[in-house]
């Protein structure tokens, strides 16, 4: 009775983790590495918001904000605030 | 007092029955759990002929796969290196054909000695030498399905790079405006004009194929060891200047 919910749910779990692991990094993940490839730290990007196409600024967990954009030579810039 | 003794002695043997099923119920998974130890331990010195061998290669097997996946990943990464810094067409074949023509040879070798001395030895009792060679025989087979040869395809790389999920869009360009970065300074290193040495370029290159792997290990565990492994092989290209002028 009580194993079958349980299967279904697992099964759920899994299929939702595997979606998301094929949908790939959330935006904020993405800024964080492009941040971090950039030398600037950022652990963890808690709040990112949408400037225009390409075009973010991001709020680090230990407080550190970025301007992280691509350039007119399709170079990510990251600019601290 | 007749009447009162049969009453006695019927629950009496009520009594011894509750008991005995009491002891029965707790007795039965305990011999239960005896009888499959015993029987978990008996297959390999009782039938030494054809179930020694399994069971003994069977926690080989289990044991050898964790220190093997670090050899088989430390191993080709220094085995290139010198065969491609030295010499680029030469010497790479023969270190990359030997692994794998060593590798089946010790399994064929070893496994032959076993089946049949296996049978033979059978009625003769002698269970310590078949599991020893089925120890000796079972560490080489357990070598091939880690080893993955890794043929370098530039271009297979790079799209694999490009498709990857495991890495987000800016971290795609900010990687490739690094491996830009990277290929300039190797363009005015082999046209002379670059202020770096070949081990600065090396430095540089190793740190950024790191943050590579870095970000793939996770997402996409294939591709980070199809570029770790592809490490030599590229830094072959990137050091020969007429390789590198073919890019």
């Amino acid at each position: 009775m009580s194993v079958r919910p349980i299967a279904f749910f697992a099964l759920a779990l899994l299929g939702s983790t595997g979606l998301t692991a094929a949908q790939g990094p959330s935006p904020g993940q993405d800024l964080k590495a492009a941040i971090a490839l950039q030398g600037f730290p950022c652990d963890q990007v808690v709040d990112s918001k949408r400037n225009a196409d390409s075009d973010y600024t991001a709020t680090c967990k230990d407080g550190n904000r970025y301007h992280v954009y691509v350039d007119a030579t399709g170079r990510v810039v990251v600019k601290k605030l | 007092m007749r009447r009162s003794r049969p009453a006695m002695q019927a629950q009496a043997r009520t009594a011894t029955n509750v008991v005995r099923a009491r002891v029965s119920v707790t007795i039965v998974p305990l011999v239960m759990f005896l009888v499959a130890c015993v029987h978990g331990r008996t297959p390999a010195p009782a039938t030494a002929d054809s179930a020694a061998s399994p069971p003994a290669s069977a926690p080989v097997a289990t044991t050898s796969p964790t220190p093997q996946p670090e050899a088989g990943v430390t191993a080709p990464a220094p085995e290139p290196a010198p065969s491609q810094m030295n010499a680029p067409t030469g010497p790479p074949p023969p270190p990359a054909t030997q692994p794998p023509a060593g590798q089946p040879k010790p399994a064929t070798t070893s496994t032959r000695p076993n089946n049949p001395g296996a049978t033979p030895r059978a009625p003769a009792t002698s269970p310590v030498p078949a599991a020893s060679a089925a120890v000796a025989a079972s560490s080489p087979p357990a070598r091939p399905p880690v080893s993955a040869a890794p043929p370098l395809d530039l271009k297979a790389l790079e799209q694999r790079l490009r498709d990857t999920h495991a890495i987000g869009l800016f971290t795609k360009l900010s990687l490739k405006n690094q491996v830009d970065d990277l290929l300039a300074q190797f363009k005015a290193f082999h046209q002379g004009q670059s202020r770096n040495t070949l081990e600065q370029l090396r430095q540089k290159y190793e740190l950024l194929l790191m943050k590579v792997v870095t970000l793939l290990q996770n997402g996409d565990p294939p591709l980070a060891s199809a570029v770790r492994s592809s490490q030599e092989a590229i830094w072959g290209i990137l050091t020969d200047p007429k390789r590198f002028a073919a890019i």
